[in-house]
């Protein structure tokens, strides 16, 4: 589903967070990339949907090279759900429109249509009731499964995840893993920037631990954290677990 | 006592009453409010434009050139005074209208559209990256985010220094009477001289100006309780 050939990013600061990586994602995959903060994981991420545009490498995404300048992003981005550590819900809009947004205004969906998607997934994630509030009434946990929600009402053929949980309070951090692991029961394609290692356990096909730019290691959860191999991802998991 | 009061209603009489001067007062306010309304609006239109032209960057990150462009226009109205800015209108680049208010109009609003601009890339500038991102994460294009998502957010931002900028344009009109327009200023100063009178004229002007700011600033008050609905919880 995705291929990413020898990624490499520099920012203008002259600084390469990411010295080549070349990663496949099967459809179905659910993976979970963990690293010290500086490894680079949020940023490969942020590169699958170019929101961060990369220095040099490909990205393929079903067959189309995203960060070919010819390939329109926007169309891209469509089938390709994220979730952002500090939520970024839509101040101005309320629960209802923050959702419905994006589907109507591309013409995915027509507002009845869009509506009706959006209160079936809120009543999947026990928020109906919030449809028609503004997101600063809400807690952070709430927050973040409506951005879920708000991604799905795309249809997406996969989500990525930038440290989703890594901004709430650690009693709502179990709401939105729960509500993360529904979706990967599901089938959801997923890629999972955490540090919750019970959730990489747990959910994760694969498991890849980043370090100063290159994924040193990937395994299966079991061997991942019960018999990793290399030195710097021991040190990291003594220190984690 | 008695000779205080009948100088008191000799004044007014004078500079309000007699020949139904008081229509003159509204008529100049009249000429003073349609400049300004016009101005206002042709300015938070160039205002917005030049904001957003400001904001475009080339691929590499680098100044483009609608952002030069947008930054010369607003040295070059900043850097000049609105006085000659309407003299040079009025005499030079459209010396061919007899249409006063036209011209004032029009030379008030490209000289707020300058400050309009700063005012507005600051309230754009003041909206979260993260709301820009999550737009585009969903497929929006950049025109579309700004539309539904930074504008209407920035909108908010931009309301105190905008209101800020009407009343500063509202009181700037007064210069109007360099190009022969008879605004509310200009009819008060006519009074003056033909009355030889300056207390009730000057005065009354002032007292007219002060109320219709402060009508203004009522009215923005309500419509940025308004705009913060999605801020109460």
């Amino acid at each position: 589903m995705i291929d990413v050939k020898n990624l490499v990013k520099t920012f203008e600061d002259g600084k390469t967070i990411l010295k080549g990586i070349s990663y496949h994602v099967e459809k179905g995959d659910k993976i979970v990339i963990v690293g010290p903060s500086g490894s680079g994981k949020s940023t490969f991420l942020r590169c699958l949907n170019l929101l961060n545009q990369p220095t040099s490498g490909e990205i393929w995404f079903d067959g189309k090279m995203i960060n070919d300048p010819k390939t329109d992003i926007n169309k891209i981005r469509e089938h390709m759900g994220m979730v952002f550590q500090n939520f970024n819900l839509f101040n101005n809009l309320t629960v209802m429109d923050n959702i419905t947004l994006a589907p109507v205004k591309l013409g995915i969906m027509k507002p009845d249509e869009a509506k009706e998607k959006a209160l079936s997934l809120l009543a999947r994630v026990n928020l109906t009731e919030k449809a028609d509030v503004y997101p600063i009434s809400l807690s952070g946990g709430q927050k973040q499964r409506i951005a879920i929600v708000r991604s799905l009402a795309m249809n997406p053929k996969m989500m990525l995840f930038d440290e989703p949980t890594s901004a709430l309070d650690p009693e709502m951090v179990g709401e939105v893993l729960d509500v993360m692991k529904e979706l990967a029961e599901d089938g959801m394609t997923m890629v999972v920037v955490t540090h919750e290692m019970g959730f990489a356990r747990e959910v994760a096909s694969k498991v890849l631990f980043m370090d100063d730019g290159l994924i040193v290691e990937e395994n299966n959860p079991q061997d991942f954290f019960n018999n990793p191999q290399n030195p710097r991802l021991k040190d990291f998991l003594s220190k984690v677990l | 006592m008695g000779d205080w009061f009948t100088k008191l209603s000799s004044m007014i009489n004078m500079a309000f009453i007699e020949g139904d001067r008081w229509q003159l007062y509204i008529k100049g306010l009249g000429v003073t409010l349609e400049i300004a309304f016009f101005a206002a609006i042709l300015g938070v239109i160039i205002g917005t434009a030049l904001a957003l032209m400001k904001l475009t960057k080339r691929p590499n990150g680098k100044e483009g050139f609608l952002s030069r462009i947008a930054q010369i226009y607003i040295d070059v109205i900043r850097g000049t005074p609105s006085v000659l800015q309407l003299l040079i209108m009025w005499f030079i680049v459209m010396s061919n209208t007899k249409n006063g208010v036209l011209v004032a109009s029009l030379t008030f609003g490209i000289n707020s559209g300058a400050y309009v601009a700063e005012i507005v890339r600051a309230g754009i500038l003041a909206v979260d990256h993260g709301q820009e991102e999550a737009g585009r994460s969903l497929g929006l294009s950049k025109a579309q985010t700004m539309r539904y998502i930074v504008l209407p957010q920035a909108a908010k931002n931009v309301l105190p220094p905008i209101g800020n900028e009407f009343i500063t344009l509202l009181k700037e009109t007064a210069i109007v009477g360099y190009v022969s327009l008879t605004d509310l200023t200009r009819c008060a100063n006519q009074i003056v001289s033909r009355t030889y009178e300056a207390f009730m004229p000057l005065i009354g002007a002032a007292v007219i100006y002060f109320v219709v700011i402060k009508i203004m600033t009522h009215l923005l008050g309500i419509l940025e309780r308004r705009l913060r609905r999605s801020d109460r919880r």
